[in-house]
């Protein structure tokens, strides 16, 4: 456009230039042509306003331009009315009268084609608002016209969702291409569905295939165990009971991720963790007192997030069951440790930062402390430290030890449940802490609660009480 | 007790029916729900193992059909589905409890077993073995009427002995009752050994007989003609 209005422009003001001589010379020639009359008629002109700017000379006949009767010059010249330089157009005419050649010249000062550009520049400007304003306002009202069968396909595509069960429904066009365009996602949309719903039956039915010939592998080995062995005939038994417990996990939590890569648990209304917390924590009490572990545990009340009861309560128990289970008491710092008791952590205020968190020196005890906030849950634990980069231990089947007896597909199921819901979660080991955080908020970095985390005093500070402290 | 088994896969009821057959349970068995329909009209059960998935038919259907036209039978719900959506529709039909494939004999046992006590007994909830005496609606355990403290743990794990007594319970068998099929929480035999011997010093403490007795790499069993 900028272009076109460049060019524009230039051809304006040459048409310009060129229109002002013109008329200005057609003019100055009437007015020859006027003086050459009262030369005719005779008498005396000398002061007739048609005179002012005109000379008229007598001149040799020889001197007379054979092609032309009139012609002009143009160009700067020092104006007197004005005191200024302006530009001066001269318009000569020859005629003959009573036998004698005339030469009649008249000039005037015409305003400079100089002066003119700002004015065209000035006009074009506002052409050019007017333009594009009427551009933008029509384009927006052709295209929202034109394109608004496409926007409604767009929509009906973004609320399309594998797991329903009837085709989408295309709004009517008449236009070609979007006919085309509809008829092609309904193709791909229904073989998608399709796609999905067998996969899903492939999943059902392998998880009903392989799970009744284990029951009845299960079954028999129960009923083996009863008869009347030897002992080298137990112990391969018990390594055959042992086989098909992996074997029986393996399959369930590889059916449980799959169930979850296809979005099949979506959450209706927001589960109250801070209740799934703490009932986890009471079913572990038994396990964490077995193996004689510290607890702390602040629960802010009332937390809600947006995600599946069934999920929650396998995100949670996977996390704190891991922190238990992988729980191995580290040998006492020295220096300023906290005490796992009152003392290190009195409830008069202040935080503690966990960005030089210490594990508390429980005389070779392992520790435990689960914080849940509005923003999200932080799982702490001592621990022996991982032979692979922590965050790898979110891929199935990597085990942070490899001597352990887990499947390792935990930590994987807790990130693919992370994922579904939006939730950000980081996992670090330091100073002899396996460090979990899962962040509920979308915009903040789980990583972000682990610097910020502060301590248990705040709540106490805001009236919440830490809800359950098991010290042994 | 009389038991229907409603399952199609022949080995798998088969071991049902030799299990609680030890028991002293009267144990019949069908493939199809047709099948099921038939023995149904004719005889009474106690209680009715169902497995969803048949042949001719969901077993969600039938239990319709065993709670409008025979109420008094309990309904234990076989499932080789671990899909949350089928234990709840399944429960929300009146099924009386769901069990997911594979599941451990003993562990059908003493869900059979919790299901009758809940239905049948009318309340009185006390299951008694010798000088044992296990309240199940307070989870008290008595020996020779004298309270014994024992956590929750204990508690199942002694009820699940006494109802699977003289059986060899192994050990991922007993991890499995007490701790449920957590994802990868594979059974910490550490804490079933644990388990079974505070268990088995309390008892003692109380002056109760020492039951338990360890099988040899296979776990352990509750051994009811022991005598001192």
């Amino acid at each position: 456009m900028l272009v076109v209005l460049l060019i524009g422009g230039a051809i304006v003001y040459y048409e310009i230039q060129w229109k002002i001589s013109r008329v200005e010379v057609v003019r100055h020639e009437r007015l020859n042509d006027l003086i050459a009359d009262q030369i005719r008629q005779g008498g005396d002109y000398t002061d007739h306003p048609t005179r002012k700017r005109a000379t008229v000379t007598v001149i040799p006949a020889d001197s007379v331009p054979k092609n032309t009767s009139t012609y002009y010059t143009r160009g700067l010249a020092w104006n007197p009315e004005f005191q200024a330089n302006e530009f001066k157009l001269v318009v000569t005419s020859f005629y003959v009268i009573n036998g004698l050649h005339y030469r009649v010249t008249t000039y005037s000062f015409i305003p400079s084609f100089y002066q003119l550009l700002p004015g065209v520049v000035d006009s074009f400007k506002w052409i050019l608002l007017v333009l594009l304003v009427v551009v933008i306002v029509s384009g927006g009202l052709i295209s929202k016209y034109i394109l608004a069968p496409f926007k409604r396909t767009m929509r009906v595509i973004q609320s399309f969702d594998l797991k329903q069960q009837e085709a989408i429904r295309l709004p009517l066009t008449r236009t070609a291409e979007f006919m085309e365009l509809n008829e092609f996602l309904r193709k791909m949309t229904d073989k998608a569905r399709e796609d999905y719903q067998s996969l899903k039956e492939f999943t059902e039915n392998a998880s009903h295939e392989l799970q009744t010939p284990t029951a009845v592998i299960r079954g028999k080995l129960d009923l083996l165990m009863e008869s009347d062995i030897r002992d080298e005939q137990a112990i391969l038994i018990a390594e055959m009971q042992n086989a098909l417990e992996r074997l029986s996990r393996i399959h369930s939590s590889l059916t449980l991720l799959t169930k979850l890569e296809n979005k099949e648990y979506e959450a209706k209304e927001p589960v109250c963790i801070s209740n799934l917390v703490r009932e986890t924590l009471d079913s572990f009490d038994e396990l964490i007192q077995l193996k004689s572990l510290t607890l702390e545990s602040h629960i802010e009340k009332g937390v809600h997030i947006p995600l599946h009861l069934a999920l929650a309560d396998l995100l949670i128990t996977n996390l704190i069951g891991n922190a238990i289970r992988h729980n191995t008491p580290i040998a006492m710092r020295s220096g300023a440790v906290p005490a796992a008791g009152a003392g290190g952590r009195d409830a008069g205020g202040g935080t503690v930062a966990m960005g030089d968190a210490v594990a508390p020196a429980g005389g070779g005890c392992g520790w435990i402390s689960v914080t849940l906030t509005r923003e999200g849950l932080v799982v702490i634990n001592t621990g022996a430290e991982p032979q692979v980069a922590t965050s790898e231990l979110f891929e199935r089947f990597k085990k942070g030890n490899a001597g352990s007896d887990s499947i390792g597909i935990g930590l994987a199921i807790v990130r693919q449940i992370c994922e579904l819901s939006r939730f950000d979660i980081v996992y670090e080991y330091k100073n002899g802490l396996h460090l979990l955080a899962v962040s509920f908020l979308p915009r903040t970095a789980a990583s972000k609660l682990l610097q910020n985390l502060s301590l248990p005093l705040h709540l106490d500070a805001a009236g919440g009480r830490p809800d359950r402290q098991v010290r042994l | 007790m009389k038991v229907l088994i409603i399952e199609d896969n022949q080995e798998l009821a088969r071991n049902i029916r030799d299990f609680l057959g030890r028991e002293g349970y009267i144990c019949e068995s069908c493939e199809t729900v047709e099948g099921a329909r038939e023995k149904l009209a004719l005889f009474q059960y106690d209680c009715i193992l169902l497995d969803i998935g048949l042949p001719d038919g969901s077993g969600i259907g039938l239990l319709n059909v065993i709670r409008n036209e025979y109420k008094d039978s309990n309904v234990l719900i076989i499932s080789a589905r671990n899909a949350v959506d089928d234990k709840i529709i399944g429960l929300e039909k009146g099924a009386d409890d769901y069990i997911t494939k594979p599941f451990h004999l003993a562990e059908l046992h003493a869900r059979i077993r919790a299901v009758y006590r809940r239905k049948n007994l009318g309340g009185a909830s006390i299951v008694e073995f010798n000088e044992i005496s296990l309240n199940t609606d307070t989870f008290e355990a008595r020996i020779n009427d004298a309270l014994v403290d024992t956590t929750p743990k204990e508690f199942d794990l002694l009820l699940y002995f006494i109802v699977n007594k003289n059986r060899v319970l192994s050990r991922q068998a007993i991890a499995a009752h007490l701790w449920g099929d957590y994802t990868d929480n594979l059974a910490n035999f550490d804490f079933v050994y644990q388990h079974v011997k505070n268990l088995r010093r309390k008892i003692s403490n109380a002056g109760g007989m020492d039951y338990i007795s360890t099988v040899y790499g296979l776990g352990y069993k509750f051994n009811s003609h022991k005598q001192e």
